[in-house]
């Protein structure tokens, strides 16, 4: 008999587990037996805890001692969606345990219990949670832990997520956690409310989880890379785990990217379909290594067995630019016209035949003139003379794809020192634009002439550091929606430090983890991304508000309770820098044209969003905003 | 004119459609082979076109350090088209002269700092055997240098299979301003610098 079935055997329940919390709340009942206490602590999702009990500084107020407690309460959640928080078993004097979180109510709420990893941050010697590891609910394990290998280690973190279908019955329900030791044996009561409010399945701001390539795949997974040996980037083991890290990250309210072909158009077989031939007789031979990579992404069955259900992705990048398909040999020839609209016309056909009319297909130049592949800057073009090729291939495009096609194909374009040229010189060429939130953040009209014409607008940026308060994985999604921005990108995600397990550099381009050091063929999610679903959830829920409230309205309310700001203040005056030529701009004038304002963004409790929240959901079920 | 008609002639003749053909050279011959490519480059590239090629707005800014604004040199890059366009082609063509994939990059010297030596044109299978990914300028390398000293074209192999002849560019002056590096490898990896 497990151990989580005797102990229920034992107090005359019969509970059967995992189902859980929308909404929890929790009161902690430290038990103590004979010798040493062992305890159950449990702190919000904002407050994560230590290898020795303590709260971790970055999350901790000022003037808050390290033992700070930060009880996340009752717990209360609308459906559809998850309740979580941090749970921490305490060991003083070490030893074996057993973990289990279990609800009363077989009311199919679900428990994804994950154990943190401790992160030894090389800067400052400290060690900080972050990557989450799925375990076993129960979960049995030992203090200090021995692969985390911490000196005088007395707690284990755990992050519990409880999922609440959309069909569970509002209410409350009753939960337990427990830590049992030998005969010592503690125990937590968990109070979830689940809400008659449910989160709506689409997101006011799509947060992108961009990377580049598959050779870190290789890199992140050697095992899983060599028992393919040179068969890997053709394998099912690939394409697997490509779409694991969809799922994952589409499992926590976000989009993954990855482009496919390098500054000087090197493009990786796996992004793109083979092609043979010489101008007008250029082809596509094989699509192969395309359809088992992007078919069941673009079909949505790769997130078949998902809790948000099968559904394809939003966005892709396409393999095109300037080296592909048209060679860069016959630029500016008819030959480049020719093989470009051949394949792209082919493209298009091929994508209609299968049904794939939900996603956004990305004709979007990376390069950059300072990589050496081409005369133009793709990417954050500086020079008012690089927006002639853009205007080409919006012309190619336009030739290569019928009028009426069903198949969406948007013109994108990154942008930073001439975003507010090029929202004018490139009306009607470009219609995705991902802009430097930096120069953004002096154009608000501009931004919303721009999404009158219909265009979409994602800003982007990269993740904090996990030595920054925990909360700090915020600040851009809400910034982007507070600029009704359309979606956010993290520039990169999938590139963890060296050795970021005992000597992480920060993880600012690590969201998602490789799984592989834990038995796992597929990435494991982080604190910061868990953070940032459950803010996504929050937004979703805004965005359902928006039907009996006014968004103004709803942005002002929040504004003012995050910083005791209007939504005006979340923007900057337009600086004089503006009125120069881009090319004369330098980084520091920048910073400095908006560094006024920078302190608004500064020195927010860690815990800021936890009474928005509340505030949220008391509008989801009937308060009033103000 | 002509000599650009003969060498397209060439280069059909060699049946251009490499597309990213994934058959290597024996590691034997791959050496040879290249050499040829590199005694073509250093007759059809023309070093005066070359040395047009970067603004000099760009090559001003480049050795500018400014300890606030680490990327000025980078943010600053600029190049003319013209120029570009026209090497940038030549050398594919040449990269062509075998059905494998071959890249010929164009690496140029400065008069501004005459220790350094700038990758200026890269291309499509993004190989090189000098090349730090992402640098702008760096120090001349040992067999870079002894390519410009003596005029002859040098022969390197090195990390990850890669094969490199280096070989002169030559302006009108007959001043040695550059180099093409003509690299391939016995094994293609398809994956590396796709970033």
């Amino acid at each position: 008999m497990s151990f989580w079935k005797s102990l229920y055997s034992r107090a005359g329940r019969s509970l059967r587990i995992l189902a859980l919390l929308p909404l929890l709340a929790m009161a902690a009942l430290p038990f103590s037996a004979h010798g040493q206490t062992v305890q159950l602590e449990a702190s919000s999702e904002y407050s994560r805890p230590d290898p020795f009990g303590n709260i971790v500084e970055a999350d901790r107020s000022k003037g808050e001692n390290r033992d700070a407690k930060d009880s996340p309460g009752l717990l209360r959640a609308a459906r559809n969606g998850y309740a979580s928080f941090h749970l921490t078993a305490k060991l003083p004097a070490g030893g074996p345990y057993s973990l289990s979180v279990s609800f009363q109510k077989p009311a199919g709420l679900q428990i994804d219990l994950l154990k943190a990893w401790y992160h030894l941050h090389q800067k400052s010697r400290t060690y900080y949670p972050d990557a989450l590891i799925p375990v076993l609910n129960p979960f049995q394990a030992s203090l200090p832990d021995a692969e985390n290998r911490i000196p005088g280690q007395t707690s284990q973190a755990f992050w519990v997520d409880v999922f609440i279908p959309r069909d569970t019955p509002p209410g409350r329900y009753d939960g337990e956690a427990t830590l049992q030791s030998g005969s010592r044996r503690a125990s937590m009561k968990i109070q979830l409310e689940v809400l008659q409010a449910a989160i709506p399945e689409d997101d006011p701001v799509i947060v992108d989880h961009n990377s580049y390539g598959t050779s870190w795949l290789a890199q992140l997974y050697p095992k899983l890379s060599r028992a393919q040996g040179d068969g890997f980037f053709r394998s099912d083991a690939l394409f697997s785990l490509i779409h694991a890290y969809h799922r994952l990250f589409y499992e926590h309210r976000g989009a993954f990217h990855q482009l496919g072909y390098g500054h000087a158009g090197k493009v990786g077989p796996e992004f793109a379909p083979a092609l043979a031939g010489v101008g007008r007789e250029k082809k596509i031979t094989s699509w192969e290594l395309y359809d088992r990579h992007y078919g069941p992404l673009l079909d949505g069955s790769a997130f078949a067995r998902t809790r948000r259900g099968a559904r394809p992705i939003p966005f892709v990048y396409l393999p095109i630019n300037p080296e592909w398909p048209a060679s860069f040999l016959a630029w500016g020839e008819p030959g480049y016209e020719a093989e470009f609209v051949n394949v792209v016309g082919e493209m298009e056909r091929h994508f209609r035949a299968k049904g794939w009319t939900r996603t956004r297909f990305e004709m979007f130049f990376n390069h950059k003139k300072r990589y050496k592949g081409f005369h133009w800057d793709g990417d954050e073009a500086r020079f008012s003379k690089d927006d002639a090729p853009a205007r080409e291939f919006d012309r190619l495009l336009k030739k290569a794809v019928p009028r009426d096609s069903p198949v969406q194909f948007v013109h994108r374009l990154d942008a930073s020192w001439r975003l507010e040229d090029q929202f004018k010189s490139l009306a009607g060429v470009v219609n995705f634009w991902i802009c430097s939130t930096t120069i953004l953040s002096w154009l608000p009209e501009p931004l919303q002439a721009v999404r009158q014409r219909g265009d979409i607008v994602w800003t982007y940026a990269g993740p904090p550091a996990i030595d920054e308060a925990s909360s700090a994985i915020l600040e851009n999604p809400l910034r982007a929606w507070m600029w009704s921005a359309d979606g956010y990108v993290h520039w990169l995600t999938v590139s963890p430090s060296t050795d970021p397990w005992f000597a992480s550099e920060g993880e600012t381009t690590c969201l998602a983890y490789p799984g592989e050091r834990f038995g796992i063929d597929g990435p494991i999610p982080s604190i910061r991304l868990k953070i940032q679903r459950n803010f996504l959830q929050d937004l979703s829920l805004m965005r359902a508000l928006e039907k009996t409230h006014a968004p103004d309205l709803l942005r002002r309310e929040v504004s003012r309770r995050v910083n005791g700001t209007a939504p005006a203040d979340w923007w900057n005056p337009r600086p004089a820098l503006a009125n120069l030529p881009p090319e004369d701009w330098t980084n520091p004038a920048i910073d400095r044209a908006v560094a006024a304002t920078q302190h608004r963004y500064q020195n927010w409790s860690p815990r800021y969003w936890q009474p928005i929240r509340q505030y949220i959901l008391n509008l989801a079920e009937g308060g009033q905003p103000q | 004119m002509t000599t650009r008609a003969c060498l397209f002639f060439l280069l059909v003749a060699f049946s251009l459609s490499i597309e990213g053909r994934a058959q290597s050279a024996p590691d034997e011959s791959l050496a040879r082979e290249l050499e040829e490519v590199a005694r073509v480059a250093t007759v059809m590239v023309d070093g005066d076109v070359c040395q047009r090629i970067m603004t000099e707005r760009a090559l001003k800014k480049m050795f500018v350090v400014d300890p606030e604004d680490r990327w000025a040199g980078a943010d600053n890059f600029d190049v003319n088209a013209e120029p570009f366009i026209q090497t940038k082609k030549t050398l594919m063509r040449l990269a062509r002269l075998r059905p494998y994939p071959v890249d010929c990059n164009l690496w140029m010297l400065f008069k501004e700092n005459p220790r350094q030596i700038q990758i200026l044109i890269r291309n499509q299978y993004e190989m090189s055997r000098f090349w730090t990914w992402g640098v702008l300028t760096q120090e001349i390398p040992p067999e870079m240098a002894d390519v410009l000293s003596s005029g002859k074209p040098k022969t390197t192999t090195g990390k990850d299979g890669l094969v490199s002849v280096l070989t002169p560019v030559y302006n009108s002056l007959g001043e040695i301003v550059g180099l093409v590096e003509v690299v391939g490898r016995a094994r293609m990896n398809w994956q590396e610098n796709v970033k």
